[in-house]
């Protein structure tokens, strides 16, 4: 017999009574004669510590039995073990829970990272329209829009990749007046290219650039990107014709490595097939690469080495080449100067 | 997904490591119920917020502006009842979860006529440029209070305003007083330069000026502390649960402790010590709480209130506290 406390769970009174483990039964006994047992079955551990065991009784809410320490062998032998973890990690033991744990965590983040790539491509184009229009629209006032400078880059385009502003997935590319070099594919096969891309380079290492990007809107990797970025639910905003995102948080969308060296080998063969001299792209991204951060950061974020890919385009220059100037000399003079009449302040 | 088991875990050990009287507490919320409840918010406020992220940009492009700012201005209100029946299910819910001497709380009241109170006292105070916010708060708290029990006994809270008027006061006058101080002190000392002054004591105003800003910034969430911690204190002298009277004695810079504490701890662990925030939270709680009064333990018999089975979920989808 154990002295014991018990809560009958009708009123706050603490009843002091006797406690007899029988078996698979627990008997209770007080002074007065009053007695009760109680199935095995019914009763359930509430709290063990090594100074006392709090019973509690399925059947009956608020009824607590409060057992001194030394019942805990008794406790042990009506119940059985004690719950650690909880009732699914005990059964199959701790290490194999977190395993399995980990795995599925594993599989998610795998399947995150995954699934952008395989639905990329099944994304209308025409649902991107709106919203790439509506970006290159948020640039408006920065946008350069010399005619002639206008055509000389859609030229520069076509001679890279030809018959690529055609049709109605064509591409539509913008020169704006923005003091950073840079140029980024956005939703719906916009590209945009910024204004040191032109006025900083030649039209050669401008076609290597354009090239790139465009593989990139080719490949759907702008669409891959924001699937990763903002998540599935970007697919329903693309759909609903807004996406959410300001135009800065589309220009800054990164790609995977993988993405860029795929976009990479396209610009080399693009360049090749448009017999354009592949060397002032190579040159371009070793002075990007050398160049302060600040400046390169953004075009060089998440790129391979920037001395590896210029490597990539200097390895492809055949000596036995007659290469073919990307534009001809009105038309680069053309898109030097197609941000010449533009001032945002007008 | 496991918080809300791991919330249930600290729970238990928290409550049954807290004595009241000659016994520990007892919490018996489990992971699964505020799981549900964690659905049930979902599965409310998941078509509200769908609403809005495609009707509100359609009307917008469509341009019907104020169609959909007014469409916001419903969402709002929606949102500020909701989270006064958060504040109310939340402490009802806990009420009913905690047991002593194998008696619990709880609560017959739903919290709808509550949360349609919340949602008037926090547009007068809002009118009020929240000057009103004492009176308002006092009422809430007393409202909430009076619908609570634990067994057959009732809380009652019979909260007033009076003394915590000038703290509240404070809160706008503090940083207001201290911008004039600066603008006084960076005049004054451009006026004894007069015109054509060496600009390095130029330089120097505006850094006076720069750091009363900062002040300000500072001296508005101090001075709020400094009327919680008087507001808590009130609050726990005017509340009573049958015969037993409660009394709270944190100050104003054990609040502010506790909370650099709070923030120390986790700079310090690189976030790892945000773990332990729950504890330290609750033993400040509990070491500041006291209680006084007599307590007849056989007439405390077993609360008849019926105890909800969904938990504290839109409390959590707030991120409001219960009390």
């Amino acid at each position: 017999m154990i002295a014991a406390k018990l809560y009958d769970g009708v009123t706050a009174h603490p009843h002091d009574v006797r406690v007899a483990f029988g078996h698979q039964c627990l008997t209770l006994e007080q002074d007065g004669g009053w007695s009760d047992s109680v199935e095995a079955a019914q009763l359930k551990r509430i709290e063990v510590s090594r100074a006392s065991i709090r019973l509690g009784r399925s059947d009956t809410p608020g009824w607590r039995l409060l057992l001194p320490g030394e019942a805990a062998e008794d406790v042990r032998t009506l119940l059985g073990r004690e719950e650690r973890y909880g009732r699914w990690i005990d059964r199959v033991g701790l290490i194999p829970a977190l395993a399995v744990g980990a795995a599925v965590t594993a599989s998610v983040v795998a399947f995150g990272y995954v699934a952008p790539a395989w639905i990329a491509p099944h994304v209308p184009m025409s649902w991107e329209r709106n919203v790439g229009g509506a970006i290159v629209a948020d640039f408006g006032e920065l946008r350069c829009r010399d005619g002639k400078g206008q055509q000389a880059l859609e030229a520069l385009v076509e001679r890279v990749s030809p018959g690529a502003t055609k049709g109605p997935n064509g591409i539509k590319v913008a020169a704006l007046d923005v003091p950073m070099f840079n140029a980024a594919a956005l939703p719906g096969g916009y590209i945009v290219v910024f204004k040191p891309a032109i006025t900083e380079t030649d039209p050669e290492a401008l076609a290597g650039v354009l090239a790139h990007e465009i593989a990139h809107v080719r490949r759907r990797h702008v669409t891959e990107a924001l699937l990763r970025e903002l998540g599935i639910g970007a697919l329903i905003r693309l759909f609903s014709g807004t996406i959410g995102a300001n135009a800065e948080q589309i220009v800054a969308l990164s790609y995977t490595r993988s993405n860029e060296a795929q976009a990479d080998s396209d610009a080399v063969r693009s360049l090749q097939q448009a017999n354009i001299d592949p060397r002032p792209t190579a040159a371009l991204f070793q002075r990007l690469a050398k160049e302060a951060p600040e400046f390169s950061a953004q075009f060089l974020q998440s790129h391979p080495a920037s001395g590896q890919r210029a490597q990539k385009f200097a390895a492809s220059f055949d000596r036995r080449e007659q290469y073919q100037p990307a534009l001809s000399r009105d038309d680069a003079d053309a898109l030097f100067d197609i941000c010449r009449n533009h001032s945002p302040h007008q | 997904m496991y918080r809300f088991w791991a919330t249930a875990r600290q729970r238990r050990y928290l409550w049954s490591r807290t004595h009241v009287i000659d016994d520990c507490l007892e919490w018996t919320g489990t992971g699964k119920e505020m799981f549900l409840g964690f659905l049930i918010v979902i599965a409310i406020l998941a078509p509200f917020l769908l609403f809005i992220q495609f009707v509100f940009p359609a009307l917008l492009a469509r341009g019907k502006a104020e169609a959909a700012f007014g469409l916001i201005f419903l969402f709002e209100i929606a949102l500020i009842y909701l989270g006064g029946f958060a504040r109310f299910r939340a402490l009802r819910y806990r009420l009913s979860r905690s047991w002593w001497h194998g008696i619990r709380g709880g609560s017959d009241d739903p919290g709808w006529n509550y949360a349609g109170e919340y949602l008037g006292r926090i547009f007068l105070a809002a009118v009020t440029v929240w000057i009103a916010w004492p009176g308002q708060a006092t009422h809430l708290w007393n409202s909430r209070w009076d619908a609570m029990s634990f067994g057959p006994l009732e809380f009652r809270a019979e909260l007033d305003s009076e003394g915590l008027g000038w703290r509240w006061a404070l809160v706008y006058l503090v940083p207001i007083g201290l911008l004039i101080a600066a603008a006084v002190l960076a005049f004054g000392i451009i006026g004894s330069l007069g015109a054509g002054a060496d600009p390095l004591p130029r330089a120097s105003i505006a850094a006076i000026i720069g750091l009363m800003f900062v002040v300000a910034y500072v001296a508005i969430p101090l001075m709020t502390l400094n009327w919680y911690a008087a507001y808590f204190r009130k609050a726990a002298e005017a509340t009573t649960l049958g015969e037993i009277g409660f009394g709270f004695d944190a100050t104003t810079m054990q609040w502010l402790g506790l909370f650099l504490g709070n923030l120390g701890l986790a700079i310090v662990t690189l976030g790892f010590g945000i773990t332990y925030w729950g504890y330290r939270n609750w033993s400040f709680m509990v070491r500041h709480l006291h209680i006084y009064g007599s307590i007849d333990v056989s007439k405390l018999t077993q609360s008849t209130t019926h105890a909800p089975r969904e938990a504290e979920g839109f409390a959590d989808a707030f991120d409001v506290g219960a009390i």
